[in-house]
């Protein structure tokens, strides 16, 4: 009947998953017919990079909400934390795969922005759509 | 420091320009989610029965502060070679 910070944030992971994967699938097509397979591996590195991305950030939540205040605080920033420095070596990574062809570059870019502005898009629509009662406790 | 000292360590400089462009994307994503948390700590210590509700306003916040830092982390595949 109501939501809490648990179903919220499993449904957000579950269609955002759903998302990201569609997101990716057509990004991995149109990468094909630009530039061959170097586009498809473009594409699926560009959804998993933002499935990675926005999937941490749920998550830290999930657990950070079953913690004290300061654990709530400490997974969330340190989860941040870790995911800024992942991400860092992950498009280092990327940026020097001989694999990754000029023509499959954008395809990377383009997936990573469809994939976060769908992103948001389906969280803001979760977030607004969920009942949260206001008084805690039994009655 | 002299405008010809600066001028001329400038010059000596080496490395890659996509390394400032990372720690500039850091910088504003860093200093909203900090802003974001802090509110929300305060929100919570106010009206702590309400916490359900502001962490997942709270997660809002941060999903659109750092989408821009994603983009901005992605860019060199657009804009670098």
């Amino acid at each position: 009947m109501f939501d809490d910070v648990g179903s919220v944030m499993t449904k957000v992971l579950k269609f955002g998953l759903w998302l990201i994967l569609g997101i990716s699938i057509i990004g991995s097509l149109v990468g094909y017919l630009m530039a061959g397979m170097s586009g498809v591996f473009g594409a699926l590195a560009g959804g998993s990079a933002v499935l990675i991305f926005t999937g941490m950030t749920a998550l830290s939540i999930l657990i950070g909400s079953k913690l004290p205040l300061a654990g709530f605080v400490g997974a969330v920033l340190g989860g941040w934390l870790i995911k800024m420095v992942l991400f860092l070596i992950m498009f280092t990574l990327l940026d020097k795969a001989s694999w990754l062809t000029l023509e499959a570059r954008p395809i990377v870019f383009f997936t990573i922005v469809a994939s976060v502005i769908g992103g948001l898009i389906l969280d803001t629509r979760i977030v607004s759509k969920a009942r949260f009662p206001v008084v805690t406790g039994k009655p | 420091m002299h405008l010809e000292t600066v001028a001329a360590a400038a010059v000596g400089m080496t490395g890659s320009l996509g390394n400032v462009g990372y720690g500039l994307a850091a910088i504003g994503a860093g200093i909203g989610i900090g802003l974001v948390v802090s509110k929300t700590i305060e929100s919570i210590a106010r009206q702590p029965e309400l916490a359900s509700r502001l962490q997942v306003t709270m997660w809002i916040g941060i999903a659109f502060t750092e989408a821009l830092a994603l983009i901005a982390l992605a860019t060199p595949f657009i804009f670098g070679k």
